[in-house]
This record gives structure tokens, C-alpha cells and sequence, in this order.
């Protein structure tokens, strides 16, 4: 068994748990019950579904979906400093 | 060697997963949101740091691949930026969570409660 076929093997158990942890999240989302648990699981879907597209970057052999999550992990960095100072100063500021 | 790196890397996105799934529900599961800030550390740190390194480390083990060095390297890049921001990120959360007294909470003390 060469190291392509082990690759998909574990895929196929590793693929599953991470679309169950997102379903679940994205509940957490959607009645979270003030803003900030709504802005906390964004959060943290933006930073797993950074990793899980560069898992599927060596799923499907492509250089190209990795860029894809660089700007994604500084999207939600973005986010939570901008809703924090909303939340803070009651203006965002330029 | 190859193997080596390629073997440790599926251990890491094995453990990364588990961490992913038990940080989901804690993150629904908790009361309120300081304690939710807990389970959102276990899943952005254990599960997206871990495996991005680990995709980093799986992809310089593969033979089958035809760009990993540019996958491995943006993985650990990725890696790093997640590293420093998620923990600032969840801290200016909880900065602004607490200053504008959002959150539902009966608290035994409170160091940071400022008086009227």
C-alpha cells in the first residue's frame, strides 16, 4: 500500500469529522444568544475551515485553495477586532 | 524519511479533528460565553494550528504530490498566522464582551468590575 492509497484512506475518516464539527458550529451561530457567541463561532469555523482547505489543497493535488486560507485566517482576525472596537467605542474608526 | 514525515503528519490532522469535533461541542454545549471562550481556544488551537502543521509536514512526506513544497510552506505560514491571531482575536472579544456587560452571568467575584 503506497502512501496515495493510505491518504485517501485516512480521508475518508478524517472528512466526516470535520463537516460534523462545522454542522455544529454553525448551530452554535445561528441561536447564539448575544453577538460576540455569534462573532466566537464564526471564528472558529473561518480558522477550521482554514485547515480543512489545506487538506483539501493535497486532496485534490492543487497549490492554489492554500491561498485561499492564508486570507481566510486574517479575515476572522479582521473581524473579531472590528466587532470588538464596534462594540467598545460604538464607531469603527478608519 | 519520507514515511516518517507522511505518518506523523495523518497523526496530527487525526488529532486535529478530534479536537475540531470536542471544541464544536463544547462551543454548544457551555452556559454562557466566558466559559464558551474555553472550548473556542480547543478548537482553534487544537483543531486548526495542529493540523495545518501537520498538513505542512504530510505534504513534504508525499511522493505524489506536485507542488508540496508550496503547500507545505503556505501551510506552515498559515500555521504561524493562526498561531498569533486567534488568542488576540478572542481576547479583544472578551474585552468587549465584558466592558459592555453583554453576557448574562452570575459571577462569584469579579476582579475587573469597575464601580459606578
Amino acid at each position: 500500500m503506497n502512501l496515495e492509497n493510505s491518504f485517501f484512506l485516512l480521508m475518508k475518516f478524517v472528512i466526516p469529522v470535520y463537516l460534523l464539527a462545522f454542522i455544529i458550529y454553525a448551530i452554535r451561530a445561528f441561536k447564539g444568544p448575544t453577538i460576540v457567541d455569534i462573532i466566537l463561532a464564526v471564528d472558529c469555523m473561518s480558522f477550521d475551515i482554514a485547515a480543512f482547505m489545506a487538506i483539501l489543497a493535497i486532496y485534490f493535488k492543487s497549490a492554489f485553495l492554500i491561498s485561499g486560507a492564508i486570507t481566510l485566517a486574517l479575515w476572522a482576525y479582521l473581524l473579531d477586532i472590528y466587532i470588538a472596537k464596534h462594540l467598545v467605542g460604538k464607531e469603527v474608526g478608519v | 524519511m519520507s514515511e516518517i514525515l507522511f505518518y506523523l503528519g495523518a497523526l496530527m490532522i487525526i488529532i486535529g479533528g478530534i479536537c475540531d469535533l470536542f471544541g464544536a461541542l463544547g462551543l454548544l454545549k457551555f452556559p454562557n460565553f466566558y466559559i464558551r471562550l474555553h472550548a473556542a481556544t480547543v478548537g482553534t488551537i487544537g483543531g486548526a494550528v495542529v493540523p495545518l502543521f501537520g498538513v505542512g509536514f504530510l505534504a513534504l512526506g508525499a511522493d505524489f504530490l506536485p507542488h508540496k513544497y508550496a503547500i507545505a510552506g503556505a501551510s506552515f505560514v498559515t500555521g504561524i498566522i493562526v498561531l498569533l491571531a486567534a488568542p488576540a482575536g478572542s481576547h479583544a472579544l472578551a474585552y468587549a464582551a465584558h466592558k459592555t456587560k453583554i453576557v448574562k452571568w452570575e459571577p462569584k467575584c469579579d476582579h475587573l468590575e469597575v464601580e459606578e
